[in-house]
């Protein structure tokens, strides 16, 4: 198992990164993206635009590197569940965009959309994402040397002066 | 050794010789008890200290992007607009035409220059009627398919020639620009393809050739496609007919959505 959550970790952690770098050069386009969804008043738009690739570049860091795996993996899980119902309710509303997912302006040539994919492809990020949470122990990871118990964890005698037995 | 009353030489208290030990026992197993506790709060502090701080270098990261990304989107609302614009539209035909129509599009699109080719007669055919005005309002939504920016090149360089040579040599620039349109993912037209277009058009000169090559109106370009987005257009082409979006795309299609909107008034 800690093999198999090894792969998953830092594959998912490197989506994660690809999705979010890719993202950070058209602030402009990941604008459009998330207006064109129609879900977030305008105050928001940037706050999301600009937001959320970073955090996603944050999220796959943390998991390439094994560090906070758990809260990573959640947090992973938690942005899936909000693409699946965002995509989900663009494709209700006969919305006609491009995810934006992975970079780009969210606009899509006419009669082009694949949301059916585009929620397909998320579901399957969020059953790894959810084996990471129930399973976040992997190899090669660095959380597990950051965690390692300090040198005052090992009892030191509060009370040198109290006698011991055999010390008398 | 001085030894008390009820001590042996090893000075355990005799007579009750396991009590004491068992005294001693409880206070090591209390300490040992207390050392756990006391270690396992001191990790359980440290656990919550670099919990938090790590809570708190991510939002910085987060805040500080989000500026940054804002700063660099911030369009200057005095980007200089090109003469013979409306807030972003090139507008022909007759102001008292009953129905007007809307076209977004980009010049990168394909479908849009399949719309353009398939419609292009009959627009022009509306407007020599009278039976439209036609809002041109070309946007730079695709230049991620672009190597070397065309979508916004190509806006620029329609903006720079109704500028300086007035809206028919812009409609002969537009259709130009269709008819040689580059496909995705590839080199578009140069600069110089585009001056060169524009001076077939009638828009010659070097304030031409400088516009074009240096992006004169790049700030506009940007201003106005961000309005078209903010305007809920976010696939192109997008064409309104009175406001209304159409549809049907074909030329029976557009013939009759403007004689519908026509026929309301």
């Amino acid at each position: 198992m800690p093999w198999a959550a090894t792969v998953i970790r830092i594959g998912l952690g490197a989506v994660w990164v690809v999705a979010g770098a890719l993202k950070l050069p058209d602030p402009a386009g990941a604008e459009r993206a998330v207006r064109a969804y129609q879900l977030l008043p305008e105050s928001l738009v940037q706050v999301m635009a600009f937001g959320l690739p970073a955090l996603e570049v944050v999220l796959g860091l943390a998991l390439i590197f094994g560090v906070a795996v758990r809260w990573a993996a959640v947090g992973s899980a938690a942005l899936l569940v909000m693409f699946i119902a965002a995509v989900s309710s663009a494709w209700a509303r006969g919305l006609q965009i491009d995810c934006g997912c992975f970079g780009g302006g969210g606009e899509v040539e006419a009669d082009q959309t694949a949301y059916l994919s585009e929620i397909l492809r998320d579901a399957g990020l969020l059953l790894l994402s959810a084996a990471l949470v129930r399973w976040p122990t992997s190899r090669w990871a660095l959380g597990s040397l950051l965690s390692a118990p300090a040198a005052d964890d090992v009892a030191v005698d509060p009370n040198p002066h109290d006698t011991l037995v055999g010390q008398e | 050794m001085p030894q008390g009353p009820d001590q042996n030489s090893t000075g355990r208290t005799s007579g009750r010789p396991g009590k004491k030990a068992a005294a001693q026992q409880r206070i090591a197993e209390r300490r040992a008890a207390e050392h756990a506790a006391a270690a396992a709060a001191a990790r359980k502090r440290r656990t919550i200290i670099s919990a938090v701080t790590a809570a708190v270098v991510v939002i910085i990261i987060i805040v500080v992007v989000i500026v940054v990304q804002t700063r660099r989107t911030s369009t200057a609302n005095d980007a200089a607009s090109p003469a013979n614009t409306t807030d972003g539209a090139f507008v022909v035909g007759e102001p008292d035409a009953p129905v007007t129509v809307q076209l977004y599009e980009d010049f990168l699109c394909p479908a849009c220059g399949q719309f353009e080719a398939a419609n292009g007669d009959t627009l022009r055919q509306l407007v020599d009627d009278g039976t439209i005005q036609l809002q041109y309002q070309p946007v730079a939504f695709l230049n991620r398919f672009s190597p070397d920016q065309y979508s916004t090149r190509a806006m620029n360089a329609v903006a720079v020639v109704a500028d300086e040579a007035g809206l028919d040599a812009f409609v002969k620039v537009h259709d130009e620009l269709y008819a040689q349109q580059p496909a995705e993912n590839t080199p578009g037209l140069s600069d110089d393809q585009l001056i060169a277009i524009a001076a077939d058009a009638g828009a010659t000169g070097d304030s031409v050739a400088a516009g074009i090559r240096d992006l004169r109106f790049g700030g506009w370009t940007e201003r106005v496609t961000d309005q078209a987005s903010k305007d809920d257009v976010s696939s192109t082409p997008t064409v309104l007919i009175n406001g209304n979006p159409l549809t049907d795309r074909s030329p029976a299609g557009l013939t009759a959505a403007v004689q519908a909107a026509a026929k309301k008034g």
